[in-house]
């Protein structure tokens, strides 16, 4: 593993293609990410965070370019990435033990063992109790941690996160933010996070990568100080720098 | 009596409000009932009493004590209820095997999309067209009995079932797919853990509908072929100008047709029980 990144994008295009039309989403964009950062992507909607989301996925391929995850060039979804979504997608038919096993199922690594640590897991996030409960008898907050563990439970060494604490109320989105950053020291976890919360990007990540509009692409990566950096994103809310640079960020996005 | 009905009305109340809170709704229950019941009192009663006195012709309107009179003598001979076994046999499985060719088929088209837009007018086509005027031609091809009633009863449900099932595969939410996929679900993992259980409720749905569909194949199946069955009573009732003989015949569909609807709902009720837990 000499010197191969997390996630990296080299001049990667993407063109969506319908019958009246094609749209170019992404203008040849590169970027890196080492193994164990937190970065975040921002920008207004519809300048392809999700498509780069998507791609480092491997959910779509890249019109042009190379998407490569731990140094290999990704062609399908990989055993080595989770993905959490805006909406929990909880199965509703089926208990949040089954649902918290589902990526286990899915990649035929649902064994004693696996399926002990994701229960492990629902009582880290403080929900060993639902364990035999449908998604239907928790709450919004409670279903997003679900969720959470799901996407843990598969035990990847990248996250890709398109939005996901963006549809909780706030204080639930506080919360679910110190449980991700606890859970993600403790396993040195590399993160992509997708998001238009500002505070959210600043409070959370290393790097911020702010996106601009059609064609999108990568128009100033910001350096998060490390005074942001080692406090929990409650914490770092509070600091004196955290303002400033949400004020730049902001200006950034309005230009 | 009146203690006694007053502690029943309020039964499981947790305090003095609640129970009168009860006692207003289980009223209101109970006169529901009474009216319902009062107004099939009242109209087997006008009938009977109409044609005893005349004010309707019985011979065009038969009435409650002939049809119950027609009842016990056919019950006596055993004659009726192999009319009832093999209409409900016909029944039954027209609409079961009806649903599960036409889940069968959306699935078929799902798993090949080029199939799918393939067959999109026939489908179209087949499903605008009356199924009962294929009659004669499943009569001719597998001839005047019960292969050609349930043919009927399959005719009639196939196609809207393949329709509605398809059409709820396509609905489901596409992030749903995006996230089975993102956690390494193959496209068969996707169909069997995913997409067919979302759609059981839609799937149950069509059951409903299939339950009056076929019935009305299997009816006019028997009104063609006309060698036994309710729908054979029918129309061998209308032949002879028994009308007591159809009203009767009518009345057991009837009966039969709200009992199959009434399992089906209860087969809902299991199927979909996480959905009422709160």
């Amino acid at each position: 593993m000499n010197g191969s990144f997390a996630i990296e994008l080299e001049n990667v295009t993407k063109v969506y293609l319908s019958r009246e039309d094609e749209v170019q989403a992404l203008e040849p964009i590169s970027f890196r990410i080492h193994s164990g950062e937190f970065v975040s992507l921002v920008g207004s909607s519809g300048c392809g965070k999700s498509t780069v989301l998507s791609l480092a996925a491997g959910l779509i391929r890249p019109t042009t370019g190379v998407v490569r995850i731990m140094g290999k060039d990704v062609l399908a979804p990989s055993n080595r990435v989770g993905y959490m979504l805006q909406q929990d997608c909880l199965l509703d038919w089926r208990t949040v033990k089954d649902n918290i096993t589902l990526g286990l199922e899915f990649r035929g690594l649902k064994t004693e063992k696996t399926e002990s640590h994701a229960r492990f897991l629902l009582g880290e996030l403080g929900l060993a109790h639902t364990l035999k409960q449908f998604p239907s008898q928790l709450s919004g907050g409670m279903r997003q941690r679900v969720a959470l563990v799901r996407t843990l439970a598969v035990q990847p060494d990248i996250l890709l996160l398109d939005e996901p604490f963006s549809a909780v109320d706030y204080q639930n989105k506080l919360y679910l933010e110190e449980l991700l950053t606890g859970v993600l020291k403790k396993s040195k976890v590399t993160a992509l996070l997708v998001t238009h919360d500002l505070e959210e990007a600043l409070a959370l990540s290393d790097r911020i990568l702010i996106m601009g509009n059609r064609p999108g692409r990568i128009r100033r990566t910001l350096e998060v100080p490390e005074e942001l950096r080692s406090a929990t994103p409650l914490k770092a809310r509070g600091k004196p720098s955290f303002r400033p640079l949400f004020n730049e960020l902001w200006k950034e996005m309005d230009r | 009596m009146k203690k006694w009905l007053e502690t029943w009305l309020t039964r499981g109340a947790k305090s003095d409000a609640h129970a009168r809170y009860l006692r207003r709704l289980r009223l209101t229950d109970g006169w529901v009932n009474v009216t319902r019941l009062g107004i099939l009192a009242l109209f087997v009663a006008v009938w009977e009493i109409g044609a005893e006195k005349g004010w309707i012709d019985p011979f065009l309107f038969s009435s409650p004590g002939r049809i119950w009179d027609l009842f016990l003598r056919m019950a006596a001979d055993g004659g009726l209820f192999q009319d009832i076994g093999i209409t409900v046999l016909e029944t039954v499985i027209g609409f079961v095997l009806g649903t599960a060719a036409g889940t069968g088929l959306a699935t078929l088209i799902w798993l090949f999309p080029f199939l799918s837009r393939v067959l999109d007018p026939y489908l179209v086509v087949l499903n605008s067209m009356p199924k009962v005027a294929l009659g004669p031609l499943f009569i001719v091809t597998i001839g005047a009995g019960f292969g050609s009633v349930l043919a009927m009863g399959v005719a009639i449900t196939v196609i809207i079932t393949t329709l509605v099932i398809h059409s709820s595969f396509q609905s489901v939410d596409p992030n749903y797919l995006k996230l089975a996929r993102a956690l390494g679900a193959n496209r068969r993992q996707l169909f069997c853990r995913i997409i067919f259980p979302a759609c059981i409720p839609d799937m149950i749905a069509a059951l409903k509908v299939n339950v009056g569909l076929a019935w009305v194949g299997v009816i006019v199946g028997e009104f063609l072929v006309s060698k036994n069955g309710l729908g054979h009573l029918i129309i061998y009732g209308f032949q002879v100008f028994n009308l007591t003989l159809v009203l009767l015949s009518l009345l057991i569909v009837a009966i039969l047709a709200t009992v199959m609807y009434q399992l089906v709902f209860h087969l809902e009720k299991r199927l979909l029980r996480h959905r009422q837990l709160e």
